[in-house]
């Protein structure tokens, strides 16, 4: 395995060398650096041409320069890290750092929504073949397929970020919204859940009912501005998704897997109750980090412990409980910082940036506008990969779902659950981390335009402002970090394509 | 699952003891050309230690009833009649009563062990999940069950291969681990949807000796779905003959076997050819008239054949083969999966290059010849190969097809092409109007009949034929082996006949070479190998392919045992005496140190 | 069609075959004669088959009558190049602006701030857009095409070639080297742009293409074929690359909306169409800022690339349910 993976690194090493050459003579050679001072009437033009000369080396042949940037990253790995400078003689290596990070953060939250919705959706969508859910999911993936991002992006930004700013000045849903959205969940909900008319009518109406009553509940509370959730509610939460990952993975029936989640998401609780002090005020992300890592290890002890004969299947429902229970904590002591907040930002989506300008708000504070500024440019780069990876799974799973071990375990008197979860799935997901991998860069592309709409001054801004000056730093920079990205993204997908195969590890 | 119409059940059934039975089974599925009449009321029973044989070709609807008794018909499909397995009714069965019912009183052992089995979970996995599904054993328990039922069926070293992958495990301990799945939870009825068809013949027959002793020590019931005369007569109590969803005939085994009644069951098995029996049952096959100073029509000499596999060690599929085809002559190419038979034809058709050693087609190298001498020499051989839903292209209608050597050596013009290709319609038995017909729009057998023609377009001196009649019907591979005897004897081509089924080979081989692992394990005239085989190999391998006549197969059978004692190995079996509180086992002779050795299974 | 080969949940028993497979059986009642012929007396080829079946998925007509609609009307109504269309209004001048210029009866469109008829350039912006999408199309086609058939017929080096090809597109994404590559394009107008453009967006249909060789030439008639001496050349004109029909055609419409919003795209970011040409991109790009004063200007190309790429896709879809009819649609 491990001389997989080398072996998978010296390949792509090269890849990323052979590369880089073609990005680097592509860029110097995709126009001419000194238009713009040739065709200024600066009576010191000759003086600045010069100096860009110099500064651009443009009179050494290519190959030293490709030399001369080659050598400054490979001092990377000696620790003096040298990305050249721009056209203006600014260091890369530090805007490089600044636009990476707010960049990096949108791309890996675009990943990771994508394969969980995509997935997620793509096997709804198999189960309910030919269903209404199915034509409207597959009508709705043509749909993003085709969407052009940096038009749907302004769309967004004018109705989503300003119509909700002004909404939320008031925080009140007017009746008619009110059982409109609620008419909508109940029947999105019955054409997921499916069964017979009766049943489905039973969902549509229960749904309907519930959601109706809530946001009514929350207006009357003004709840959107003043939002609370309590430790009760963490609770009810937590549960709820600890019966039903144990319900999807083990089934209802397996008592002790049952009861070691529903301990985890109790014992979460009680957790949060304790360390409340150290989390509201002004926590670090070391500790929340630390603090995470003790919740997934007490959380797949707890499995180990109630397990059992079924230890294996119970640690993992422990441990996605803990998960899910740790994200539900950290959601509620956001949503009670949510009013502090509206009171710094009144305005809280803005449409330009990864972060406000001098924003003095405390850490929470500080988290929920870093994450209000990363909703909007993250939505259409992931709604656009949720289409890929709903249709992929979707015919994965449909192959997968006729096959003869699917048979055999049907006729051994698995339930339908047990088929999907167990032989199926595992079987379908196989395909999808190649995908997965191949999309990735198709993420990053649509990250440049999403940015540059959402004025975020970030890797794609990098690229841009390089190539138009035909300033190869930059532009390489740029390639490093996507490159580098890219590259770790494929090993994880060869990693996860040995771990879920047998017969490809070695 | 199933929309099962229980509002007309059949009459009740009179023996009450059976635990399979079908009353007035009749389904039809809906599809989009129309409805589908699969199976049109039956009535059948299997009673406990009974093996029921239900024989048809394809398309008669046999694996469709067996489907209907777990209630696994895909959603499209209508039943009517009553089914009841054990005491249950599987129509009035809601989904949980199903499932309970699966695996419980009725097991499936399916017929390809390759895909039946999950390549993504360990075998243990596969084996506790339905133990534990049934409640009988939980975690070490379910361990230590699952071991045992491994050893029960036979396979070595039980506790490793529980943390085995399906992909480390040969075909027929693939197979081992399906009925072990199978006989988990006790069930009173199996049903063995062609549990041999994909395996090897030494391998078959130790699966039917294990799927034998199962019935008796467990009293298990199987019905037993093949299309092989050989396995019915070596298995079956009673035959139920099946044809277009009738059944046409039943009775017990030497009933029907011997004394068919229907004149389907008597066509059909006027079509199985018997091993033993010789030429003569399709057709004549004309001696070789091939002179003394003739050069063979195909030489291979210490012919070495390698796959070079990346990361692994070079894979040597054939080892130092020297076989001679004399004009004329057929010789017949036999062997079990992975023994190179079919590389050695591809390497006789310069398909795939050979590591050493010289193949010569009438004195000429074709290794050493490039271009258009190359060419020249391709003229004068044919080919036939296995699967007609891939021998021809799908683009090109039959008439381009068996033209297409006439075009690609640019002989004659489109008029004499056009007669041509007439002349070999006639001569393959198929109508003139098949020349505009496109390859989708043909049966099976009509496909293998034109790749015959286009085999023959050039008049070749040689045809090699790599299992040419093994994807087909067993009557259709009849007309299509009498067809092919006629045309050799009209044609008077050479013949290198590549085939797994020894009875095919004795009916039309001259001469007979044996393969195992890629080596000649024996050779010569057909009589010698097939009737009085010297090596210990051969005589496996004819001892274990059945006969379609019960008291002969019986007969072999027992021989078979006893060679497997001569030379020193186990006859397979289920091994019982461990577990005392099974039902009072008939016989009890278990207790065997280790499974039967010749599993070379699907390598290769 | 035989039990050998028949492993599909419930058999193949009941799938249609079953008529086909019955023919056997009536072949052995005749004893051994001629076998009558299956169906009826017309007998269909398999692209009279691909066609029956295209033509019954709904969703892919609707889609090919819209995108003819749009074809024909941006290519007609302002004419192309010297052949006048029947638009009576100029794309290039600036007429009296009726109001703020929201569309009308007489600017369907609108007019834009300088008062040009909209309709007239969101037409002129949709040929361009158009042109460049097929030629792209073609072109990552044929290449694709050619190179996926030899590497997967080949192998060799050919094929070590085209899979690191691949392995560098996982590293850069294609919007970048796209935008590198037309920024130095731009110059040299559209076609060049499409040429580009057509040389980076070959590899994922090479890569199709290679695959489905690979399994092709491994099938007993390319086998047959090259056993009686048939050329390369032949083999893969006649017998490998019609029968990968299905996969190029599939992959060549999906090409095609690839490139609609790759162009509009890289147009958007200032890296593809130039002045004076104009394509939907540059377009939104030039009238994004004008969204809340003028919407409309920024909504008409919006909604054509959308309307044109969505059509594309869903033919697309009907073609590969048309090529490809295991996953049949049977209803229950």
């Amino acid at each position: 395995m491990l001389k997989f993976i080398l072996r998978r690194i010296g390949a792509s090493a090269l890849v990323l060398l052979g590369a880089s050459l073609l990005m680097f003579f592509l860029t110097i050679n995709s126009g001419d650096p000194l238009k713009d001072l040739r065709e200024s009437n600066d009576p010191n033009r000759e003086q600045l041409m010069a100096e860009r000369s110099e500064r651009l080396r443009l009179d050494d042949s290519p190959w030293e320069r490709y030399w001369d940037w080659l050598s400054g990253v490979g001092g990377c790995f000696t620790g003096n890290c040298d990305l050249g400078v721009t056209i203006n003689g600014i260091d890369v290596l530090g805007l490089t750092q600044q636009a990476a990070s707010s960049t990096l953060r949108l791309i890996t939250l675009s990943t990771l929504l994508a394969i969980v919705v995509g997935v997620a959706l793509g096997i709804l969508t198999a189960i309910r073949q030919y269903s209404g859910f199915d034509y409207t999911v597959t009508f709705g993936a043509f749909l993003f397929f085709s969407l052009p991002v940096f038009w749907a992006a302004t769309l967004l930004k004018e109705f989503a970020a300003i119509q909700y700013n002004n909404w939320i000045a008031v925080g009140q849903y007017a009746p008619w919204t009110i059982v409109l959205v609620a008419a909508l969940a109940g029947f999105l909900l019955q054409a997921v859940l499916g069964g017979s008319t009766r049943r489905r009518l039973a969902t549509a109406a229960g749904v309907f009912a519930f959601v109706a009553v809530m946001l009514f509940v929350f207006n009357a509370l003004d709840w959107w501005r003043n939002p609370m959730f309590g430790i009760g509610g963490v609770l009810l939460v937590s549960a709820a998704a600890g019966v039903l990952v144990t319900a999807l993975t083990a089934g209802l029936r397996n008592r002790r897997v049952l009861y070691a989640a529903l301990t985890t998401a109790v014992v979460g609780v009680i957790a949060y109750w304790f360390t409340a002090p150290l989390l509201v005020d002004e926590p670090t992300w070391l500790l929340l980090i630390g603090l995470f890592v003790v919740a997934v290890v007490v959380s797949v002890a707890i499995g180990a412990a109630w397990g059992g004969y079924a230890r294996k299947q119970a640690m993992l429902v422990t441990g996605i409980t803990g998960v899910i229970t740790s994200f539900v904590v950290v959601a509620d002591i956001l949503i009670a910082h949510w009013s502090d907040f509206l009171g710094l930002k009144s305005r809280p989506i803005s449409t330009i940036g990864s972060q406000t300008p001098n924003f003095d708000g405390e850490f929470w504070e500080r988290v929920l506008d870093m994450g209000t500024q990363i909703l909007l440019p993250t939505i259409l780069p992931t709604l656009v990969s949720v289409a890929t990876h709903s249709r992929y799974t979707r015919s994965s799973m449909l192959e997968t779902l006729n096959q003869d071990y699917v048979r055999t375990a049907r006729s051994k008197g698995l339930s339908e659950r047990e088929v999907i979860v167990k032989h199926a799935f595992r079987n379908a997901l196989i395909p999808i981390t190649t995908i997965v991998a191949f999309d990735f860069a198709a993420l990053i592309g649509g990250a440049i335009i999403t940015e540059e709409v959402f004025g975020w001054t970030g890797m794609g801004a990098l690229f841009q402002d390089g190539l138009n000056a035909v300033d190869p730093a930059p532009v390489m920079a740029f390639f490093l970090v996507t490159g580098i990205a890219a590259v770790l993204m494929n090993l994880l997908a060869d990693i996860a394509y040995a771990a879920l195969d047998p017969r490809i590890r070695r | 699952m199933t929309t099962l119409d229980i509002s007309a059940p059949g009459p009740v059934s009179a023996a009450g003891d059976a635990v399979l039975a079908f009353e007035g089974l009749d389904v039809t599925f809906k599809t989009e050309f129309g409805d589908v009449h699969a199976v049109k009321g039956i009535d059948l029973e299997v009673r406990p230690g009974e093996v029921v044989a239900l024989v048809g070709e394809s398309g008669s609807g046999k694996s469709v009833t067996s489907m209907t008794a777990l209630g696994l018909l895909p959603r499209n499909a209508r039943v009517r009649g009553t089914i009841r397995v054990g005491d249950k009714v599987v129509g009035g069965l809601d989904g949980r009563g199903l499932r309970n019912m699966r695996g419980n009183d009725i097991a499936m052992v399916f017929q390809e062990p390759m895909t039946a089995l999950n390549p993504v979970l360990t075998i243990g996995d596969q084996l506790t999940e339905g133990l534990q599904l049934h409640g009988l054993a939980y975690g070490q328990k379910a361990t230590e069950r699952a071991t045992e039922l491994l050893d029960m069926v036979g396979i070595p070293e039980p506790e490793r291969r529980l943390k085995q992958y399906p992909h480390e495990l040969s075909g027929g301990q693939r197979q081992r681990v399906v009925i072990a799945m199978a006989i988990a939870c006790d069930p009173k009825v199996i049903i063995a949807d062609e549990p041999t068809t994909a395996l090897d013949v030494t391998v078959q027959a130790d699966i039917l000796d294990l799927l034998r002793s199962l019935k008796d020590k467990l009293d298990t019931g199987i019905l037993l779905i093949t299309h092989n005369m050989g396995v019915v007569a070596d298995m079956a109590d009673r035959v139920a003959v099946m044809l277009k969803g009738d059944l046409v005939e039943t009775g017990t085994a030497d009933q029907v076997l011997n004394h068919p009644r229907h004149e389907y069951t008597k066509r059909l098995l006027a079509a199985v050819p018997h091993l033993g029996s010789g030429p003569g049952q399709f057709g004549d096959v004309a001696p070789v008239r091939a002179a003394a100073g003739d050069l063979p029509a195909l030489e291979l000499s210490s012919l070495v054949i390698e796959y070079h596999r990346l990361g692994k060690p070079t894979f040597r599929a054939v080892d130092d083969v020297s076989v001679s085809v004399a004009q004329g002559e057929i010789v017949g190419l036999v062997g079990e999966s992975g023994s190179g038979k079919s590389t050695i034809a591809k390497c006789a058709l310069g398909l795939i290059p050979a590591a050493s050693g010289s193949v010569s087609i009438l004195g000429r190298d074709l290794t050493r010849l490039r271009g258009k001498e190359l060419k020249t020499l391709r003229k004068r051989i044919g080919v036939v190969f296995q699967d007609p839903a891939s021998s021809l292209n799908p683009r090109l209608p039959i008439g381009d097809v068996i033209a297409e050597p006439l075009v690609v050596h640019k002989e004659g013009d489109d008029k004499s092409r056009r007669a041509r290709v007439l002349e070999l319609l006639d001569a393959v038995e198929l109508p003139r109007s098949a020349y505009n017909r496109y390859p989708h729009e043909l049966s099976g057998g009509q496909r293998q009949r034109v790749s015959i023609a286009r085999a023959l377009t050039l008049d070749p001196e040689l045809l090699v034929a790599d299992e040419p009649t093994s994807a087909l019907d067993v009557s259709v591979q009849a007309n299509v082996l009498k067809m092919f005897t006629a045309l050799q004897e009209r044609y008077k081509f050479a013949c290198l006949f590549v085939s797994h089924d020894l009875a095919v080979i004795d009916l039309l081989a001259h001469r007979v070479v044996v393969l195992q692992n890629g080596r000649i394990v024996e050779q010569g005239a057909r009589e010698d190998v097939l009737h009085s085989p010297r090596e210990e190999y051969t005589q496996r391998l004819l001892a274990a392919a059945p006969v379609p006549e019960p008291l002969e197969q019986r007969r072999r059978r027992e021989a078979r045992h006893a060679l497997l004692a001569q030379l020193g190995d186990e006859v397979a079996e289920l091994r019982v005496d461990e577990r005392p509180e099974r039902p009072a086992p008939r016989q009890n002779e278990g207790g065997n140190a280790s499974g039967l050795g010749g599993f070379t299974g699907g390598a290769g | 069609m035989n039990d050998i080969r028949n492993s599909n949940p419930g058999g193949e028993d009941y799938e249609p075959q079953v008529s086909v497979a019955g023919t056997d059986a009536v072949g052995l009642a005749a004893g051994g004669s001629a076998a009558p012929l299956p169906g009826e007396d017309k007998s269909y080829s398999q692209g009279q088959l691909v066609a029956r079946r295209f033509f019954r998925h709904r969703g892919a007509l609707t889609a090919m009558i819209v995108l003819g609609i749009v074809i024909v009307v941006a290519f007609t109504s302002i004419g192309v190049g010297p052949i006048p269309g029947w638009w009576p209004k100029d794309y290039t001048l600036q007429y009296d602006k009726i109001g703020d210029g929201a569309p009308t009866w007489a600017y369907p469109f609108g007019q834009d701030t300088g008062g040009k008829d909209y309709f007239a350039l969101v037409m002129r912006g949709t040929q361009f857009s158009i042109i460049i999408a097929f030629a792209v199309g073609i072109i990552s086609t044929v290449v694709g095409t050619v190179i996926g058939a030899l590497a997967g017929f080949y192998r060799g080096w050919l094929e070590a070639v085209l899979m690191r090809m691949t392995d560098v597109f996982i590293v850069i994404p294609l919007l970048a080297v796209a935008a590198v590559l037309g920024r130095m394009a731009g110059e040299s107008g559209i076609w060049g742009l499409a040429f580009v453009l057509g040389l980076v967006t070959w590899t994922s249909l090479a890569r199709l293409v290679r695959g489905e060789v690979l399994s092709l030439r491994e099938r007993d008639f390319v086998l047959a074929a090259q056993a009686v001496g048939t050329s390369a050349w032949r083999i893969i004109t006649r017998h490998v690359l019609p029968n990968a029909i299905g996969v190029v055609i599939v992959s060549a419409t999906l090409s095609i909306s690839t490139a609609i919003l790759l162009e509009t795209s890289l147009s958007f970011l200032g890296f593809g169409v130039q002045a004076p040409d104009t394509s939907l991109g540059t377009l939104i790009n030039e009238y994004q800022s004008a969204f809340s004063t003028r919407p409309w200007l920024f909504w008409w190309p919006g909604l054509m690339i959308l309307t044109i790429a969505l059509c594309v896709n869903f033919i697309g879809d009907g073609l590969r349910d048309a090529f490809d009819p295991r996953q049949n649609r049977t209803k229950d």
